[in-house]
């Protein structure tokens, strides 16, 4: 490490006008973010009973699974709640809409853009989106202008070189000391490590952190997608009753000679 | 008693949703008189609807009311708050007005679960069973995973003596609450009611093997264990002495119904053999004229 010899000077200045308020900004824009998103959060969508009741069938019918190889019903009841599904499935009884007529052509699956309620999700999440990106390019366009190849700290602990590309972004030298940290990466560290921050200063929930928002898209923002075809969620469904009806089990069937045989009566 | 025990003694009732609306009540009104509301921070909203629900309860409106201005002024058009205001109004004013008023409710939010049921309460209450049960289906066929609203169905069957259709909605129960020894035991109860008798052994047998495998709290589940043993050996007597079982679940009787007689008689006369054995002799006179 013959380059640690030929320190390099760092001015206090630089500390107090450059890396301080680059943290600072960095951190009340994330306070800002997050009650500029409480603001723009729309209340949850209400549902209206049809939709509830087409969206909860589904679980009635898991319900009726989960438990088919125990199952805490006599046959006769079993079969009965699981063939009624079926059949209710089949003829689309628990549709939004109501059984389809038998003229009507298969409805084509639903186009999201076409569909007020999808559209309404997607905009919230674009709506959140916003406010998480144009403030970081904001910032980092104000870095780049201003303090574009700039030293801020160096780190008190040596580095291997992989950590180059990481803590130098933005100055090309080959053969300076990793342990400097340029501008541009302060910003990185501070973009993907002041969540903690947040979290002590906001509690749990909170919306400030916009590292987390990279991976989301608007798309996947409605949970539950509201363009499901429920028609095929059902037929698949159907498939499912009657494999379970072929594993049920009555947890009941040979109840006696289990209790028989705690109590000694049967070996 | 102090503010802190009494704020104590309300949080721990909410957590265990204990009803208990004399002790809610004295407790909140000192909460009230103290002015601890407000060091309550967001506890408080849950606070006044608990005192809300108890004082409507013990019949001090007054306090209810007042406790319902505070949150209809923090939570305008809250569900929740329109609820409390339809069991406020179920207090006082007659049939017609309250129905009225759920249907209002209803009409703005068709999803509102807690003001559906209590449309349903309503009904029962003024003897429009019909129509009670009619809603409730619609309700449960919407909202299935709601196990108290599978009950009082199963409940308003069996007050009316329709206890095949209470089997029925007793087997909703049994699927969404497997592990609950009470629910399987009312099941039973209610197939021995119907007169499917193999049907009600089985299911007392399973009673009984839930409760026994679970020894850990053997002592909660006496009085489940008592009934169920007692009740088995009331099925295994009557398919002892009657040769013609008829089930309406098809349920085969089991074949070694006479160690499960004897067993149950065991067990019933162990049961009463600790304690104080109050009524023993009875039991024994009783256990005696079967064998």
């Amino acid at each position: 490490m013959g380059s640690s010899d030929v320190s390099l000077y760092l001015d206090p200045q630089i500390r107090d006008w450059v890396l301080f308020p680059i943290t600072l900004v960095m951190i009340l824009v994330g306070i800002l973010r997050h009650y500029v998103v409480q603001l723009l959060q729309s209340p949850p969508k209400q549902l209206s009973r049809a939709a509830l009741r087409e969206q909860r069938a589904l679980a009635r019918a898991q319900i009726l699974r989960n438990s088919s190889t125990s199952s805490p019903l006599p046959p006769v009841y079993y079969t009965a709640i699981s063939s009624h599904l079926r059949q209710a499935f089949e003829a689309g009884e628990y549709l939004k809409d109501g059984p389809p007529k038998p003229g009507d052509a298969p409805a084509a699956p639903a186009n999201p853009m076409t569909d007020p309620a999808a559209m309404d999700g997607m905009m919230a999440g674009m709506k959140t989106q916003m406010v998480m990106m144009v403030p970081q390019m904001v910032i980092m366009g104000w870095i780049n202008f201003f303090f574009q190849g700039f030293v801020l700290i160096k780190l008190p602990f040596p580095l291997t070189l992989g950590f180059k590309s990481m803590l130098q972004r933005g100055i090309e030298t080959p053969d300076m000391d990793v342990r400097w940290v340029s501008s541009l990466s302060w910003y990185f560290l501070n973009f993907f490590g002041l969540n903690g921050l947040y979290r002590l200063i906001l509690g749990g929930e909170n919306s400030a952190d916009s590292s987390r928002d990279m991976s989301a898209t608007p798309f996947t923002a409605a949970p539950a997608g509201p363009g499901q075809d429920f028609v095929k969620l059902f037929k698949a469904e159907q498939d499912n009753l009657e494999f379970s009806e072929g594993l049920y089990k009555w947890a009941a069937e040979d109840v006696e000679i289990r209790v028989l045989k705690r109590h000694g009566k049967l070996p | 008693m102090s503010l802190s025990v009494a704020l104590q003694k309300l949080a721990a009732y909410r957590k265990s949703n204990t009803r208990k609306s004399q002790e809610t009540f004295q407790n909140g009104l000192l909460v009230l008189e103290k002015n601890g509301v407000s060091s309550l921070g967001d506890d408080s909203w849950s606070f006044l609807e608990q005192l809300t629900l108890a004082s409507i309860d013990v019949g001090k409106l007054d306090v209810a009311d007042r406790c319902l201005e505070q949150l209809a002024e923090k939570f305008p058009a809250s569900p929740r708050v329109d609820v409390l205001v339809g069991i406020r109004m179920e207090a006082t004013e007659p049939f017609d007005t309250v129905m009225n008023y759920y249907a209002e409710v209803l009409d703005a939010d068709s999803a509102n679960a807690a003001a559906w049921k209590r449309k349903v309460t309503v009904l029962r209450r003024a003897n429009k069973i019909d129509k009670a049960v009619t809603e409730l289906s619609q309700f449960l066929d919407t909202f299935y995973a709601d196990v108290e609203g599978w009950l009082e169905l199963a409940d308003i069957y069996t007050s009316c003596s329709q206890y095949t259709s209470a089997l029925q909605a007793l087997t909703h129960v049994l699927l969404l609450a497997p592990q609950n020894p009470f629910y399987t035991l009312q099941f039973a109860e209610t197939a021995y009611t119907a007169g499917d008798l193999p049907l009600a052994l089985k299911m007392l047998l399973l009673v009984i093997d839930m409760c026994e495998r679970d020894s850990s709290d053997l002592d909660r589940l006496t009085g489940v264990l008592t009934r169920a043993w007692w009740a088995t050996k009331l099925c295994t007597r009557h398919l002892m002495t009657s040769k013609s079982t008829n089930s309406a679940s098809h349920t085969s009787v089991p074949k070694n119904l006479n160690l499960i007689d004897e067993l149950a008689t065991e067990q019933v006369l162990k049961l009463y053999s600790s304690g104080r054995g109050e009524g023993r002799d009875l039991v024994t006179r009783w256990l005696g004229q079967s064998t």
